[in-house]
């Protein structure tokens, strides 16, 4: 068995999360991962510390210690002011050897999923990919990863004994987003990296960052299918009210109604929001799988038959182009009472 | 100029909706489960055999598994690509993230003068989407992660990606030889070529390695080579839905959801 | 008109002539085809069919779009005055695309999903018997059952084709009759791959399948979609491929057990019911006889002929490959055949095809048509049977 970088034994009893951020803001999903890590944190009276990486970042380490961290470890150079797979693998590694923490939890985003992959493989230790959950054994010490594989199908607990950092990645929205704090403060802790330019191969040469919509964030979502007809307009308008986001089926993206960002499931995005309301659309096991985690599912379909039905708390059977025009009246009725 | 070589890992996967778990031995039961080549791979595969349309070269299929992969990896190779190369021995068994990169690196190394290594963003078993950054690092190879589009300059030995991420995008660059992951879905892979079908199905060529021919360290390979271990694995509950159908004209329906949404929201 | 110079491909002439066994060299181009053509009844600009012949006579390309537009009805051959296998020519263009590796969007999946899945729907092979649970159907024994019920991927997959499938296995039982099914085993037919013009991938779904059935020892085959049966009867004999078993569709079957006396049906209201005759039931095959004399058989049937029927029928617009690519809401033949059916002073439209129960389906709602109902011939028979079958 090859051994990892520091064992067990040389551990610091710390858990880490690694702060991922941008245009000077902390990414949701590190504030989510700060949040269960302060809490497990203080079940074993552990420290929770923050690993920020960047150029001129000094004031997200303000930002940090909001979400009550003990310690936030800075690694500060001028070739990591943009993200780059080398230098930032290199300035983490770096960070990890030298403070050599139990846990290190990185949020599974685009970016940070590449390199914690990075990171294992230099470090010799284990990952555990897209969890569902986490919880700590208190007796050991020992990171339990829940994580689901065969699309949600099985779900498989994983753990490493003998291997550290224990690394594990977290998709946005798993855990809830925690309030910030004022008033908390705590260590800051600066860590040299040895970086040239030479050391760096890749380069982002153009960036166009979206309107910040995130469908995996949405508390509410309008998700349209083909039975919308690419009538996507009436949707929006309920999304609006609600104060939600539009999603769709792979048809309506295909013929163009709407832009595949939006598409949601198996092969698009997968959310978890409060209220999902599925308008015209059949129900088919990888649409599915991308509204399961919603806690209200409400279904507008023609067909009584439309297995959708078997995936839904709310079902109505009928034409989306009546009940979602009547729905949309409804709700400005009762918003001007509201507001009278 | 040497002609361009591509590698495509390429994961024989069991079908989804087909798998399930033995509740006495928490394992997947593996017997008579149908299985397909993993889809995200197969966009990469597309994407590879896209550039070899351009660029011209040759395409390099690289699977780690049993044997019993072998008609799967066939399919792939008539789709356009020139050699199989898999990666075979119970020594590789049971490996997780770490073991399955270090000894696919094995495999891209003993292949030789690689310009790209594609790989599908993530397989639909494990999916933890981790294997092109862990191969990258085993290789010390830059990567450019979950493309949707990609262009060379051989001249100056660059590629250039089109990466979507956040509602928006990112072009993004590195040097040759790098690593690709390829977005879920980013192409409508291509049918098999039936002009070279017989000739894949055939004498269509593949080669097996195990962990001698590879010179694999036996610390790094397989179950030992693991740090994680599964301590639990069940079917997933899904989760119990009301079912409950709301009657009547469209008023009374848009009174009724309107109820419940405020109650909710 | 620009002075372009267009080269003439004679390989790709050979080639069209080999595939078509010289049909493509028979059109004079003089535009019946194309006059007949039912997408100039829903488009401005009709398919031009007479173009693309004689742009495959010349060895150039065509616009790939329109190419895939063709729901292989056949009406054009019908009308030819030389006899040109319209068909055939546009299979072979097709197969041409797909070497080029020009097809529409969607397509490849499509052949993938034969591949992978055994069925062109992307659904799971084990959940092919699924909609059978309950009716413990038994598994085929060529020494016990007069014959096997052919299922198929869309009645075994499609919510609404599923319930064809069930009346059609009420039907059998309530005239007695001993069948068998191949459960998980069935093979798809492979006329998904022949539509779409992929005929080597055809050959092979073809030889795979009469295996399949070899192995089981069919003699004797219902088909529940015509297209099914088509290819049985008609597509893999064109290949040379050797058929051991006889194969009809259910309503030939149907006929045969009303004129034998198992099948009686009660009295019921009167209706006035009218016939879809499906593409490949009808034109393609030439059968229009056997459902009609099963609907006479139905006490109160009215049965009224809508003025396009027969060898004149409107194709609903989903053969050719079309149930797997999107026709725009306005442009969807099924559409038409709505008010053509109320014209005809039916109040039941009634079907033997999947593909056309659920396009005819779905433009009766688009329409709103409270008052036609768009119904299979099995299930219109099921609903008249004379007392509840005993389940074996």
């Amino acid at each position: 068995m090859v051994a990892s970088a520091y064992t067990p034994q040389d551990e610091d009893k710390a858990i880490w999360v690694y702060l991922e951020h941008d245009a000077d803001q902390l990414e949701d999903v590190s504030k989510e991962l700060l949040g269960k890590g302060r809490q497990m944190a203080d079940e074993l009276g552990w420290k929770l510390a923050g690993l920020l990486i960047g150029h001129q970042v000094e004031p997200l380490v303000e930002q940090a210690f909001s979400y009550r961290v003990d310690q936030v470890w800075m690694v500060e150079h001028v070739l990591l002011k943009d993200f780059s797979i080398e230098g930032f693998t290199q300035a983490a590694y770096q960070a990890l050897l030298q403070a050599k923490p139990s846990v290190f939890l990185l949020g599974a985003t685009p970016n940070a999923r590449d390199l914690a992959g990075r990171l294992a493989v230099r470090l010799r230790t284990g990952l555990n990919a897209d969890c569902t959950d986490l919880r700590m054994v208190a007796e050991n010490g020992v990171l339990v990863s829940e994580v689901s594989g065969f699309g949600g199908g099985v779900l498989a607990l994983i753990q490493m004994a003998e291997h550290r950092p224990q690394m594990a990645t977290v998709r946005p929205g798993v855990f809830p987003l925690p309030e910030p704090v004022a008033g908390f403060v705590g260590e800051c802790i600066t860590v040299g990296v040895n970086l040239q330019p030479g050391d760096i191969h890749t380069q982002i040469l153009e960036r166009q960052v979206g309107e910040g919509m995130d469908l995996s964030r949405a508390e509410v979502l309008v998700a349209g299918g083909r039975g919308v007809e690419g009538d996507f307009a009436m949707l929006f308008e309920l999304a609006r009210l609600l104060k939600g986001e539009v999603g769709a089926t792979r048809p309506p993206v295909d013929e163009g109604h709407i832009e595949r960002e939006r598409q949601v499931g198996q092969t698009g995005v997968v959310c978890s929001p409060k209220i999902a309301i599925c308008c015209g659309i059949s129900g088919a096991f990888h649409f599915v799988v991308g509204i399961e985690k919603a806690d209200m599912v409400i279904a507008i379909n023609t067909d009584p038959q439309a297995p959708i039905f078997d995936y839904a708390d709310y079902c109505i059977v009928g034409d989306v182009h009546q009940v979602l025009p009547a729905l949309i009246a409804e709700l400005r009725r009762s918003m001007e009472v509201v507001h009278a | 100029m040497p002609e361009l070589h591509s590698v495509v890992c390429v994961k024989v996967v069991p079908k989804p909706e087909e798998v399930r778990v033995d509740e006495q031995t928490h394992s997947l039961v593996r017997a008579q489960v149908r299985s397909e080549i993993n889809p995200p791979d197969m966009n990469a595969m597309e994407m590879a055999l896209g550039l070899k349309d351009r660029y011209g070269g040759t395409v390099s299929i690289l699977s780690m598994g049993p044997p019993l992969f072998e008609p799967y990896l066939r399919a792939a190779l008539a789709m356009g690509a020139d050699h199989i190369y898999l990666l075979s021995d119970p020594a590789f068994a049971g490996a997780d993230t770490l073991a399955t990169t270090y000894t696919l690196s094995l495999g891209v190394r003993k292949i030789g003068a690689v310009d790209l290594v594609f790989c599908g963003e993530e397989s639909s078993d494990g999916a933890t989407g981790q294997v092109p950054a862990g191969l990258a690092e085993w290789l010390d190879l830059p990567q450019l992660s979950l493309l949707t589009h990609i262009d060379l300059n051989l001249q100056e030995r660059l590629a250039h990606g089109r990466r979507e991420l956040k509602g928006g995008y990112e072009i993004v660059r590195a040097t040759l030889p790098c690593v690709v992951s390829v977005k879920t879905a980013a192409n409508e892979p291509r049918f098999i070529d039936y002009a070279i079908k017989d000739w894949a199905f055939g004498e269509g060529r593949i080669t097996v390695w195990g962990h001698e021919a590879l010179g694999a360290e036996l610390a790094l390979i397989g179950l030992a080579g693991s740090p994680t271990r599964v301590t639990g694995l069940a079917e997933a509950q899904t989760r119990h839905r009301r079912r409950e159908f709301i009657d009547g004209d469209p008023q009374h329906i848009a009174h009724r959801l309107a109820q419940l949404l405020r109650d909710n929201n | 008109m620009s002075d372009q110079i267009l080269e003439l491909d004679e390989a790709t002439w050979e080639r069209m002539l080999q595939l078509t066994h010289g049909a493509v060299a028979e059109c004079f181009q003089c535009g019946v085809c194309t006059a007949a053509c039912p997408w100039g009844e829903v488009r401005q600009e009709p398919l031009s069919v007479r173009t693309l012949i004689r742009r495959a006579q010349l060895g150039i390309g065509h616009d790939n779009h329109t190419l895939w537009l063709c729901t292989s009805c056949a009406q054009c051959a019908a009308y030819c005055p030389r006899g040109v296998d319209i068909n055939q020519v546009m299979r072979a263009l097709r197969l041409l695309a797909w070497e080029r590796r020009q097809v529409e969007k969607g397509l490849p999946a499509v052949l993938w999903s034969l591949y992978w899945n055994d069925n062109p729907w992307q659904q799971p092979p084990s959940q092919r018997m699924a909609w059978a649970n309950d009716l413990n159907l038994p598994k085929f024994d060529p020494q016990v059952h007069e014959v096997l019920l052919y299922i198929g991927c869309t009645s075994s997959y499609d919510r609404r084709a599923q319930q064809v499938a069930r009346a059609l296995v009420r039907l059998l039982r309530g005239a007695g009759v001993s069948f068998g099914v191949l459960g998980e085993a069935e093979p798809c037919c492979g006329e998904s791959a022949l539509s779409l013009g992929h005929l080597y991938y055809f050959r092979d779904l073809a030889r795979e399948a009469l295996q399949v059935f070899a192995e089981h020892g069919v003699h004797k085959l219902i088909a529940i979609s015509p297209h099914c049966w088509y290819a049985f009867t008609q597509a893999y004999p064109a290949l040379d491929e050797k058929v051991a078993f006889e194969a009809m569709h259910y309503t030939q079957y149907l006929h045969e057990l009303v004129q034998a006396g198992r099948l009686a049906f009660r009295a019921g209201g009167t209706r006035s019911v009218t016939f879809q005759d499906p593409c490949y039931l009808g034109r393609l095959s030439g059968e229009y006889h056997a459902p009609r004399q099963v609907l006479k058989a139905i006490p109160g049937t009215n049965l009224v002929e809508m003025e396009a029927h027969g060898v004149d029928a409107l194709c609903c617009g989903g053969g050719g490959g079309r149930m797997w690519l999107e026709t725009p809401a306005g442009e969807r033949f099924s559409d038409l055949r709505i008010p053509q059916a109320q014209h005809a002073g039916a109040e039941v439209l009634v079907t033997a095809c999947p593909f056309c129960l659920i396009c005819l389906e779905d433009s009766a709602k688009t329409a709103r048509a409270a008052t036609l109902k768009v119904i299979d011939l099995a299930e219109y028979a099921c609903l008249a049977l004379e007392e509840a079958p005993s389940s074996e």
